[in-house]
């Protein structure tokens, strides 16, 4: 407990501090990093699903996008300020996530699928609902985050500080519940799923929940990201990648830890971005294929609990 | 209205004849192992631009490049197979993400090998018009591929109820153990099963290069559509497998004639959720996968 | 307390209950006995909700329990172990418990779960995980320790004596008692010992072949010829 409050405080000194005072000044670094969190906001849902619901989902893309749009739609339309509109994003996709939520009583491959057709629709109910989305055409110039306090949050290190919060308190609520009752049952779940029910644990609500909670995340970071950008249009706002590179990142740093996403997404985004896009200008997501199928076959619970365990430590899951 | 009915429902029919094709691969490995190959689609996918390769390459039509293709195909198909045999922990949702990242390097290698650019078939012969009845119009390729569909549906379906090798691809898919106790290798009825989904995916990406454009997102697409109409069909059903695809095609058939053709897929998408939400074993399938 | 009327139930041709009605009441404790196959574990999971019945009713406090899902059949006072124990998966015995807690009995109470701690015999090791820090007679100490405290009316418990040696057993057996006497549980016991079956309970029912061939005290039941004859034919020496 004592190394993991050092090591946390660490992390934030790290990041809120350190971070900023060296790349602050590099607006394409400080912007890769952004974009790199926001992957990793989306990890961190996903694997939060994944690790204490026991779901793999291949949607995650629809919870971004629906957050993405409403957030949009409300600032631009309705007038809303842009954090009510991105909570808004959060619970727009969080609702969306109702609609998929009797694939719940699908065993694990289904429910992973049927997220993966359900998120297929979202994308044609953008293109399709011009008048509301204005379709193909896509939305311009949305509302850039606010100025607090003097702050400029619109800038990329305004945006950098914003993302951050976002993912670390994500990243709190997670090991929160983990380390709570519900996180227990949760992870009982998985392999003991009758031993566990006959104690009165009520496991398609917990697994809802999570769907939920996952959901919302992931359409807060979708928020944040159409503000940051200031575009969207439904290729964008729905595409694959933000469900290929949060399952890499997720399933490459550990999805059973904590950190595991954030630090995976760190190094995937970062190596696509600098590393393999250089090398391989088209088709570079190939590497990023390669490496999840790597990851699965030599350590499917990732880089962070393969050093852990180079470094001796037991590896418990809920402890 | 009525002919044009008629016209969307002939398409359908047509059309899932090709769709079965594509599902078939997915419904048999799902049906020995319980896998869901995430790389089916793309598999298909291989098989269609192999035909274009050995089209602009080695000047032959698409039908004499079936062996060339079926060769890439079968090997790419094992290949899967061999990874997916070295998941030992959490099989169900490891080997989706293991097929999952397969689907991505392929998808991938298509577009570094044959480029984003849309391609087809330059044998013209194949999209000419094949009229039925003087009213009911469709492509030569839509025809002789439904054809071919339903022989292999057939030959599948006898294949895996009546043969040896067949019977023992339903053994392993009851029972494991049991079936090795009955001198069946497990691993070699796995093997086959892959294979015979190879043959079956490359007889689908014939059937799409000669019908159809090609580009490398496309595998991804299909392979959507597979795990559409097995659900539709009842996980592992075979004869299920083909009124699946006919329930898809047709459904998509009305959605273009009397709806949009952008909300084709939209269609589909829907159909495939009320059906799992509402009947999750499936329309044509016997026994449940609740949890 | 708990009432089952012409519970049948059947897995393709084969029916592993017939027509059997039995009433428990508050308090009670009985002991569920008969050769291996006769039905017991399939009644204990038709009352806990893991298997349903063809035909037949069955009550709890005048619920009907058939139309309640496992989960709300803890909540309103029922709980089990199973044969073969099954700790909760990467989680700590203390873990276990709070779970069981939180869940089954609804709130939170930490003294509580030291003290079933302390009942079952397992607070030096509360801290293992669950799944492979504990030795057989352990992992039955916490099926029990599970069901306690879910806070339960009725505990059913499935041969939570088997496979431990003779002091074990006499061990647990006074902790089942103890535990009959001070929480006040009605216990229906599975076993298949004789000898366990007359120091525990006041009532034995005999399964064989899914139907309830005698409910009788277990002086009488073992008395009667045509029980021994089916239950001490199928298991020797049990």
């Amino acid at each position: 407990m004592q190394q993991r409050t050092i090591i946390t405080i660490g992390f934030v000194v790290l990041f809120y501090g350190a971070v900023p005072a060296a790349f602050g000044s590099t607006d394409y670094v400080i912007s890769s990093i952004v974009a790199a969190l926001t992957i990793a906001g989306t990890a961190v849902a996903w694997a939060l699903l994944g690790n204490l619901g026991g779901m793999v989902s291949f949607g995650h893309a629809a919870f971004f996008g629906v957050g993405a749009y409403v957030s949009a739609l409300l600032t631009m339309n309705a007038g809303w300020p842009v954090f009510a509109a991105i909570i808004a994003g959060g619970a727009g996709a969080s609702i969306a996530s109702v609609a998929i939520m009797p694939a719940l009583r699908l065993r694990g491959p289904y429910f992973a699928l049927a997220v993966l057709a359900y998120a297929g629709i979202f994308r044609i109910l953008a293109t399709e609902m011009e008048g509301i989305t204005r379709g193909a055409a896509g939305l311009l110039s949305i509302p850039r985050l606010p100025t607090i306090l003097g702050f400029d949050l619109g800038t990329n290190i305004g945006s950098y500080y914003v993302i951050l919060t976002i993912v670390l308190a994500a990243m709190a609520a997670y090991a929160w519940i983990r380390r709570s009752e519900i996180g227990f049952a949760l992870l009982a779940m998985h392999e003991t799923e009758d031993a566990t029910r006959i104690l009165g644990v009520p496991s398609t609500r917990l697994k809802a929940m999570m769907l939920v909670l996952s959901a919302f995340i992931t359409g807060i970071v979708g928020a944040f990201n159409a503000h940051h950008i200031s575009f969207l249009d439904p290729d964008y706002a729905f595409s694959g990648v933000w469900t290929v590179l949060p399952i890499v990142a997720a399933i490459f740093g550990g999805f059973r830890t904590v950190s595991g996403p954030f630090i995976g997404a760190l190094a995937i985004y970062l190596l696509d971005q600098f590393v393999f896009k250089s090398l391989l200008p088209t088709g570079h997501q190939i590497i990023l294929g390669a490496a999840l199928g790597t990851m699965i076959l030599l350590s499917p619970d990732g880089l962070v609990p393969l050093l852990g365990r180079g470094l001796g430590k037991k590896r418990h899951a809920a402890t | 209205m009525f002919e044009l009915g008629l016209q969307a429902i002939y398409s359908g029919v047509l059309t899932g004849g090709y769709y079965a094709l594509v599902a078939l691969g997915l419904a048999l490995v799902f049906g020995t192992m319980r896998v869901i190959n995430l790389a089916h689609g793309e598999l298909v996918l291989l098989a269609a631009y192999v035909a274009y390769s050995a089209e602009v390459h080695l000047a032959i039509s698409p039908i004499a490049a079936i062996p060339l293709s079926l060769v890439v195909v079968s090997l790419v198909a094992v290949l899967v197979y061999v990874l997916l045999s070295h998941i030992t922990r959490d099989r169900e949702l490891n080997s989706l993400i293991l097929t999952y990242g397969l689907g991505i390097v392929l998808t991938n290698l298509m577009l570094l090998i044959w480029s984003a650019d849309i391609r087809s078939t330059t044998a013209t012969w194949f999209q000419e018009g094949a009229v039925l009845g003087d009213t009911l119009y469709s492509s030569r390729s839509e025809v002789i591929f439904f054809l071919v569909s339903l022989v292999l549906v057939a030959g599948l379906w006898f294949w895996l109820t009546r043969s040896w090798h067949g019977r023992a691809v339903r053994a392993v898919s009851s029972n494991r153990d049991a079936a090795m106790l009955m001198g069946v290798n497990p691993r070699t009825t796995e093997v086959l099963s892959f294979l015979v989904a190879g043959l079956l995916a490359t007889f689908a990406g014939i059937a799409l290069y000669t019908g159809k454009t090609i580009d490398p997102p496309l595998g991804h697409a299909l392979t959507i559509k597979a795990f559409i109409i097995t659900v539709l069909a009842g996980m592992g059903s075979i004869p299920g497998v083909l009124l699946g695809a006919m329930l898809i095609g047709i459904t998509e058939a009305l959605t273009i004639s009397f709806v949009s053709t952008s909300l084709q897929d939209l269609a589909g998408m829907v159909l495939f959720l009320a059906v799992l939400l509402l009947r999750p074993q499936g329309l044509f399938g016997f026994g449940t996968r609740r949890g | 307390m708990l009432r089952l009327e012409n519970i049948t139930v059947g897995f393709g041709g084969l029916t592993a209950l017939a027509n059997v009605t039995l009433e428990v009441g508050a308090r009670e404790l009985v002991g569920l006995v008969g050769p291996n196959g006769a039905g017991k574990t399939t009644l204990f999971n038709v009352i806990s909700g893991l298997a349903r019945p063809k035909a037949g009713t069955a009550s709890f406090n005048s619920v009907n329990l058939l139309r309640k899902p496992v989960q709300a059949r803890a909540r309103i006072g029922i709980a089990r172990t199973f044969q073969i124990p099954q700790p909760l998966h990467e989680l700590t015995v203390r873990q276990n418990l709070i779970v069981a807690q939180t869940f089954g009995a609804g709130h939170r109470n930490a003294r509580r779960i030291d003290e079933i701690l302390d009942f079952i015999g397992l607070k030096r090791k509360a801290e293992e995980n669950a799944a492979d820090g504990l030795a057989l007679s352990e992992h039955k100490a916490l099926e029990v320790g599970k069901a306690l405290a879910t806070e339960p009316k009725l505990i059913l418990l499935d041969e939570v004596l088997a496979g431990l040696e003779t002091a074990g057993k006499r061990q647990f057996m006074q902790t089942l008692k103890r535990m009959h006497q001070e929480a006040g549980l009605a216990i229906i016991i599975i076993e298949h010992d004789i000898e366990t079956i007359l120091a525990l309970c006041q009532r034995a029912v005999v399964l064989d072949f899914g139907k309830v061939i005698a409910d009788q005290t277990p002086e009488e039941i073992f008395r009667n010829p045509a029980v021994m004859r089916s239950y001490t034919g199928a298991t020797p020496g049990a």
